[in-house]
């Protein structure tokens, strides 16, 4: 299986610097998902939830605002605003939720946007 | 014997003079201690930030034959006004802090007046706006209490003001005036030309071939969005630098006042007991030759 590196930096420090399968990035034209030996790409990010795919399989999700990513063959940096991770073993999942669902309230003006963000999130929430 | 008191009244009043500097130490202490894992973790966002700001304008200006052709990117061949944005503390008691950033402004007025450029100032913190307001210097903008408790939404609006007398012509260049921290025990004065960004300055960590695709794919969007950010954030960033500069300023001034209060009650405490010696022998004295009078 082939890796690739993912940085999720925000203002308040790197929430994320791991090796990961594949990343799925809501980007401002629409969600895309990222794989390893991607072309070089660069992107506005809308609110909404980045699903990272770990190295061991195993599945994590952030609750993001906004921000940019910069994908390139070997590295994916996001550069986020304000991020929340969905999952992890010290987190605790009913406040990251409702935190999350917070966050992208306040960061979208467009009420479709955070429905299908805050729905997102939900699903995320059901299947952990 | 009122040498003795009054002494002994002066001691007192540097004793206590050292009790509130060395609080005023321990309170900076703490406080640099918070900024600077404030800092530190901004620290990681601004040079990513930076990092992909220059990917980005390096590939543009590669695609483009004639250079960057981009408003924030391009240097203004002859300047005509320059906008110094400069931070101090709102408070003092912490040495050289804005003493040295308000004389270098000072040197660069000098510099751009010689150049027949003129020079808008805008200013952050009390300190630097009563300089230069005593000085009779007029001040573009002012605002107090940010280099305090600096706040992203404000710092943001403060800086964006500027950026957009920039992009509407008003002024030709905009640099940024801080007092920035290096560790515990010094500070150094950090000049940054914010705007126009100088790709040159950048450096190239071109590790990928490919062609970089941008979306959404006309450039000005994204470009417009990023070097807002980059701005906004530069100046936080400056702002929170300059607040760990002050607290360890600070933190050294009052350390400083300090250890020169202990000594003053040393030197003090000799001169109390010199002068009561003297009392007390001035009193034998008497006492003697007026029992040698007796006899």
């Amino acid at each position: 299986m082939e890796l690739m590196k993912l940085e999720i930096v925000t203002p308040n420090g790197v929430i994320f610097d791991d090796e990961v399968r594949q990343v799925t990035l809501p980007g401002s034209e629409g969600e895309f998902g990222v794989l390893p030996k991607h072309a070089t790409l660069v992107s506005l990010l809308q609110a909404g939830v980045i699903e990272i795919v770990k190295a061991d399989g195993s599945k994590v999700a952030v609750a993001i605002n906004s921000g940019y990513v910069k994908v390139d063959e070997e590295k994916t940096t996001c550069i986020v605003d304000g991020a929340v991770a969905l999952s992890g073993e010290d987190t605790d999942l009913a406040q990251a939720l409702s935190e999350a669902k917070e966050l992208l309230k306040k960061a979208e003006s467009s009420s479709t946007v955070i429905a299908a963000a805050v729905s997102k999130v939900e699903n995320i929430g059901k299947s952990l | 014997m009122a040498n003795l008191k009054e002494i002994k009244r002066k001691i007192g009043s540097v004793k206590n003079t050292a009790k509130t500097t060395n609080a005023m130490k321990l309170v900076s202490s703490a406080k640099l201690r918070r900024t600077e894992e404030l800092a530190r973790r901004s620290r990681v966002y601004a040079a990513k930030l930076t990092e992909l700001l220059n990917e980005i304008a390096q590939k543009m200006q590669k695609a483009n034959v004639d250079g960057l052709d981009n408003v924030y990117f391009k240097e203004v061949a002859n300047p005509k006004t320059v906008d110094i944005v400069f931070i101090t503390a709102d408070k003092g008691l912490c040495g050289g802090f804005n003493a040295q950033t308000i004389k270098r402004v000072n040197q660069m007025i000098a510099d751009f007046k010689a150049e027949n450029i003129k020079v808008r100032l805008r200013a952050v913190g009390r300190k630097g706006i009563d300089y230069f307001k005593f000085n009779n210097v007029e001040l573009n903008d002012e605002i107090v209490g940010l280099s305090a408790a600096p706040d992203y939404a404000e710092a943001a609006q403060f800086i964006t003001e500027v950026t957009h007398a920039y992009v509407n012509g008003e002024t030709d260049r905009i640099i940024l005036v801080h007092n920035g921290y290096v560790n515990m025990i010094s500070q150094e004065i950090r000049e940054d030309q914010v705007l126009p960004i100088d790709p040159s300055k950048l450096e190239l960590s071109d590790n990928s071939t490919s062609e970089l695709e941008v979306e959404p794919d006309d450039d000005d969007t994204l470009l417009d969005a990023l070097v807002k950010r980059y701005v906004e954030y530069t100046m936080y960033y400056s702002l929170i630098d300059s607040l760990a500069a002050e607290h360890s300023a600070r933190m050294q001034a009052m350390d400083a006042a300090t250890k020169n209060a202990k000594e003053m009650v040393k030197t003090l405490t000799v001169k109390y007991n010199k002068a009561r010696q003297e009392a007390i022998t001035t009193e034998l004295i008497e006492i003697i030759s007026g029992m040698e009078s007796m006899k």
